[in-house]
C-alpha cells in the first residue's frame, strides 16, 4: 500500500529507538586531538626545516666567499634546531592517556615555556645575528675580496681624518652599537611576533578552547 | 555546560536536533558529533536568544546553521584528502531507525539539495509556511511551491513507494 511522506514520517518517530539523544561524551576530544596534532606536524616540520636549511645554507656561504657570515648563522640555527628538538622531547612526553582537559592545560604549559624561552632568546639572538652579518660582510670570504677593508680605503681616501676604532670608522661602530641595543631591547617583541605569524592561530585556537572548557566545567 | 541547562533547555527539543542532524549525517559517528556541536552552540549562543521568535524556532534556525557549516567543512576537508570522495549523506550504508520506510525516506532526504533537506523537514515538522520561510530567511510565497517540487523528487526517489 503506498503512503504518503508525511505519514511514514509521523509513523517512524512514533516508535521508541527512533529519537534516542546521544551522550554528550568526548565532545572536545576530536577537537583538542586535531590541534595538539596540527602543531606537532608544524613543530617538527620547522625544528627538521631548520637542520636541512643550515646544511644547504652553510656550503652556499662558502661558495658565495661569506663563510664567516654562514658559520655565525648556521651556529644560530643549529642551536635553534637543538632547543626545539629538546622541547620536542617534552611534548611527545605530555601523558596522552589523561582526560582532555588535563591534556590540553599540559599542553598549555607547554607552549608558554616555549614562548617565554623564545622571549629571553630573542633579547640576544636578533643583535647576534645583526653582529654575524655585520663581522660576516665586514671580512668577507677567505682567499677573497675584504669589503670592510675596500671600504676603509676607499673612506680614508675621502675623509682622511676619519675616527677610527680597531679599524673601524667610529661612527659605524657607535651606529653598529646602537642598533644592537635596539635589537636587544625589542628582541623579545619580535620574537614575540614571529612566534605569532607561526603559531598564532593554532595557541588562540587552543586558549579558545581552554575557556570554552573551563565554562562548562563550571 | 550544565546539566540544568541541557536537560530543561535542550532536551525537551532534541527531538529537533536529531532529525535535523540524521538528514545531514550518514554515519552513527557523524551524527553523534553533529549533536554535541548543536548542543553546544545552543549552550554558547544561548545569551543571543532575544526572544524575538520561540525557543524552538531559534533552535530550528541554530541546529540547521551548525549542520550546514560542518557540512560544508566535512566535506571540504573529505574532498582534499580523497579525489574518490563521496558526500557522505549520499553513500548511505547505515539503518539509523527501526522503521524501514524512515530509513529509506531520509535516505531520499539526504539527496536533495542543503536548503531543499531543510525545508522538507521543518514542512514535515508541521512548520507553517511562514514560519519555514522565517528559519531559512526566505521569502515565505515560494515555500508552497517549493515543498510541491521537493515531494515530487522525493515521490522519485522513492521509486513510487509513496502518493
Amino acid at each position: 500500500m503506498e503512503k504518503s511522506i508525511e505519514s511514514i514520517w509521523n509513523k517512524g518517530f512514533l516508535k521508541s529507538d527512533a529519537l534516542v539523544a546521544p551522550k554528550l561524551n568526548d565532545l572536545y576530544n576530536q577537537k583538542s586531538i586535531d590541534i595538539v596534532e596540527k602543531f606537532k606536524r608544524m613543530y617538527r616540520l620547522n625544528v627538521n626545516g631548520l637542520v636541512v636549511f643550515t646544511a644547504v645554507f652553510l656550503p652556499v656561504t662558502y661558495f658565495v666567499q661569506i663563510p664567516y657570515m654562514g658559520i655565525m648563522l648556521s651556529v644560530v640555527f643549529l642551536s635553534t634546531a637543538y632547543a626545539g628538538s629538546k622541547f620536542q622531547k617534552k611534548l611527545n612526553a605530555i601523558d596522552k592517556t589523561s582526560d582532555t582537559y588535563q591534556y590540553l592545560q599540559s599542553f598549555d604549559k607547554w607552549t608558554k615555556e616555549i614562548v617565554r624561552w623564545n622571549e629571553k632568546r630573542s633579547r640576544y639572538m636578533f643583535s647576534y645575528v645583526f653582529i654575524s652579518m655585520a663581522v660576516g660582510f665586514w671580512f668577507g670570504g677567505i682567499g677573497g675580496d675584504i669589503p670592510g677593508q675596500d671600504l676603509m680605503t676607499e673612506l680614508l681616501r675621502r675623509y682622511p681624518d676619519l675616527a677610527q676604532v680597531f679599524g673601524v670608522p667610529l661612527v659605524a661602530l657607535l651606529g653598529a652599537i646602537l642598533i644592537v641595543i635596539l635589537l636587544s631591547v625589542f628582541g623579545p617583541r619580535i620574537g614575540k611576533l614571529d612566534l605569532n605569524i607561526v603559531y598564532g592561530p593554532i595557541l588562540q585556537r587552543l586558549e579558545r578552547l581552554l575557556i570554552e572548557m573551563e565554562q562548562l566545567r563550571a | 555546560m550544565s546539566s540544568d541547562f541541557y536537560i530543561s533547555s535542550i532536551l525537551p527539543h532534541a527531538g529537533i536536533i536529531i532529525k535535523i542532524c540524521r538528514a545531514y549525517t550518514n554515519s552513527q559517528e557523524d551524527f553523534e558529533d553533529y549533536y554535541q556541536e548543536v548542543c553546544l552552540q545552543i549552550w554558547k549562543s544561548r545569551n543571543n536568544f532575544k526572544e524575538q521568535s520561540s525557543w524552538t524556532t531559534w533552535i530550528y534556525r541554530l541546529a540547521l546553521n551548525v549542520c550546514l557549516t560542518l557540512l560544508k567543512k566535512d566535506k571540504k576537508l573529505k574532498s582534499r584528502f580523497n579525489a574518490d570522495y563521496i558526500p557522505s549523506e549520499v553513500a548511505d550504508d547505515t539503518k539509523e531507525f527501526e522503521d524501514e520506510a524512515l530509513n529509506e525516506l531520509y535516505k531520499a532526504i539526504r539527496q536533495l539539495s542543503e536548503i531543499d533537506r531543510a525545508v522538507i523537514l521543518l514542512y514535515l515538522e508541521k512548520n507553517n509556511y511562514t514560519e519555514i520561510a522565517n528559519i531559512i530567511g526566505t521569502n515565505p510565497n515560494n515555500i508552497g511551491v517549493r515543498i510541491k517540487r521537493i515531494k515530487e523528487r522525493l515521490k522519485k526517489l522513492l521509486d513510487g513507494k509513496i502518493n
